[in-house]
């Protein structure tokens, strides 16, 4: 996969309305491997973050005995995290406004995370 | 956690919860020990600060020799299940390092935000500087028993 495709991959989800910004980061390190957001969105953040939210999300699945999570979804009052997972240890995250449209921000999400390997 | 200043606590016990971290160690480029938490020895803690201070300082050698303006902002060392971040930062009180190291439970993302904050913290909570008392040579072993004292606790 090369970084053009990525950044494609990325402006398609970031052209999704109400979408701030979309990365693809790695859940090992919390560090961003692509990105393409608005200024005001600190990316490196966000992928430090939602690699914890992972991690603790996968965590929780062990401890239910369930297989580990596929996505992450977190909606808070003014907007939402959409993570959902790539190849190993690759995941496509998005940060949306809350009047985004969440439920396809998600299937396109779900779309793309399988190609960013 | 042991810190020789009462101000450095605070902040570096928020950083220590927020990313995680193992076990920290905050000096100053001289290699003076501000404060660490995770250390149950002096001579680790020494030994620690020595070779920090001595990666720090190949690194910014490194950085000059290829054109880097300044330093590089941190190194990491990452093994498979531990890691290292180590990187120096600059305070009222001058340049100073901090070497964390974090195991699977963190990530260098995790400790890289939270470190920023840190600094900031730091910085904001730094008491404006009284003057640097002069260490006499016969109050040199005093201080540096009272400074381990503090670090390491006992008597």
């Amino acid at each position: 996969m090369s970084g053009d495709r990525w950044q494609q991959i990325l402006r398609e989800v970031t052209g999704v309305p109400g979408v701030r910004g979309a990365l693809i980061l790695s859940a090992d390190d919390g560090l961003v491997v692509a990105e393409s957001a608005m200024d005001a969105l600190d990316t490196a953040d966000v992928a430090a973050l939602a690699a914890m939210l992972v991690s603790r999300a996968g965590r929780c699945a062990a401890a239910m005995g369930t297989a580990a999570p596929t996505a992450v979804h977190l909606t808070a009052r003014h907007g939402a995290l959409v993570a959902v997972a790539g190849p190993e240890p690759l995941w496509l995250a998005a940060v949306a406004d809350h009047d985004a449209e969440l439920g396809r921000l998600r299937l396109l999400l779900g779309d793309f995370a399988g190609a960013i390997g | 956690m042991r810190v020789l200043e009462p101000w450095v606590a605070d902040p570096l016990a928020e950083f220590l919860r927020e990313s995680s971290a193992r076990v920290a160690l905050v000096m100053t480029s001289a290699g003076q020990v501000i404060a660490q938490h995770g250390f149950t020895r002096s001579l680790d803690v020494m030994s620690a600060a020595a070779l920090g201070a001595g990666i720090l300082a190949t690194t910014g050698e490194l950085a000059r020799i290829i054109g880097t303006a300044g330093n590089f902002g941190a190194v990491v060392h990452q093994g498979e299940q531990q890691g290292v971040w180590l990187a120096g930062f600059d305070t009222p009180r001058g340049r100073w390092i901090a070497l964390v190291t974090f195991g699977r439970e963190s990530s260098v993302g995790l400790v890289r935000l939270f470190f920023a904050r840190f600094a900031e913290q730091l910085a904001a909570a730094t008491p404006p500087a009284t003057a640097v008392r002069e260490v006499l040579a016969e109050g040199f072993e005093r201080e540096l028993d009272d400074s381990l004292r503090a670090l390491f606790g006992g008597s």
